[in-house]
């Protein structure tokens, strides 16, 4: 048996699933919130897609950045990709991740121009300081809810802490690939006794 | 054009570990092959593609628009982005056709947890400079996580905490 078999119900009903439009606008506005990197944008998708809309369970979050965390690219943009395309297969992939994508691109486009002009003056390095420190306390929240929804079971913290630990020294690729084996094995094991 | 297509589509797939992890790539391939930007505008283009809501690779945006102007920052947004996109999305339609099967549902619970975990290294890089800057911001950082537990939003603590950072300068200045 696995730790929690109750949630790994499979496809959901297809009532659930929002329209294009409503993805659009959902992602769009996410995307404009979405300061602080990963652990910030993880802690959005989860209010907004899991607790808010009801479109996804904090499972399909957690699994997007497993399947993600090891393939080459900006992880933040494919957790969307992964979830857009769960939500409506490759046209919600799309849709997704470009709906999400638009207000970073115009921002930085835009600041592209105007960014020379900012001085390099103490109050916008401070600011800039200020922005990391929230952001390490925003991550370590995502991260902590998380853990405690999705490694509910002794094995799978196990897991969790030996992954922390090893991944300060071995490619991120290779311990989460090595976990989900290891998984298999668990699996087997509980199976056949 | 063409060469910026080319090169950031290979930043794009050589980026395992997320953005972050090809920065140092990114800037050699901006600044020192190609003298596209100064080590400043660089330095200015990070630090605003962390500041922006998204992605940190958007900093692709912001090195097209010196290139090519707009064009130059569409062409390089999609060639960064396009693999990872197209591996995300595979991905999740491989996971999906396997959903029937037991293994796939073991593995992905590991895979899971391990990912998670791996978060916490990710944690570490960020508190690092923080650290550096000042050992006593961990204290910021851990009011902002108890906050955030308590279901602050996490757009409101990171607005407090850049404006935080940037009063506390003008009290320095005084």
């Amino acid at each position: 048996m696995l730790p929690h078999d109750d949630e790994s119900s499979p496809r959901r009903d297809a009532g659930e699933h929002p329209g294009p439009t409503s993805l659009a606008w959902a992602l769009l506005r996410i995307g404009t919130v979405a300061f602080g990197g990963l652990g910030a944008t993880l802690a959005l998708l989860h209010r907004d897609l899991v607790e808010r809309r009801g479109w996804l369970r904090a499972g399909d979050v957690a699994e997007a950045l497993a399947y993600t965390k090891p393939l080459p690219g900006s992880t933040v943009v494919q957790v969307v990709t992964f979830l857009g395309w769960r939500l409506g297969g490759w046209p919600g992939a799309i849709i997704a991740t470009t709906a999400f994508l638009i207000p970073a691109f115009a921002i930085m486009t835009i600041s592209a121009a105007a960014v020379l002009a900012l001085p390099d003056a103490p109050v916008v390095r401070n600011a800039l300081t200020g922005l990391q420190v929230g952001v390490v306390g925003v991550l370590a929240a995502a991260m902590w809810r998380l853990a405690r929804s999705e490694a509910a079971s002794r094995p799978l913290i196990a897991v969790l802490i030996a992954a922390f630990a090893t991944g300060l020294f071995v490619n991120a690729a290779l311990v989460v690939g090595v976990a989900g084996v290891i998984g298999i094995v668990i699996d087997r094991v509980h199976r056949n006794a | 054009m063409l060469e910026l297509f080319a090169r950031f589509l290979v930043i794009g797939t050589l980026a395992f570990g997320g953005g972050q992890a090809v920065l140092p790539l990114v800037e050699r391939l901006a600044v020192a092959d190609t003298g596209w930007l100064t080590p400043a505008q660089f330095a200015a283009g990070v630090g605003l593609s962390y500041a922006t809501p998204g992605p940190v690779l958007i900093l692709a945006a912001f090195i097209g628009y010196h290139v090519a102007a707009v064009p130059g920052a569409l062409v390089a947004t999609l060639a960064v982005f396009s693999v990872p996109i197209a591996c995300a999305g595979f991905a999740a339609q491989v996971v999906d056709k396997l959903r029937d099967a037991e293994w796939p549902q073991a593995f992905g619970q590991y895979a899971a947890a391990a990912a998670i975990g791996l978060l916490g290294v990710t944690l570490i890089a960020l508190a690092r400079p923080v650290v550096e800057a000042h050992p006593m911001l961990l204290l910021g950082a851990a009011a902002v996580f108890a906050a955030a537990l308590r279901g602050l939003h996490p757009i409101m603590l990171l607005v407090a905490a850049t404006l935080i950072g940037a009063v506390s300068s003008m009290l320095d200045l005084a």
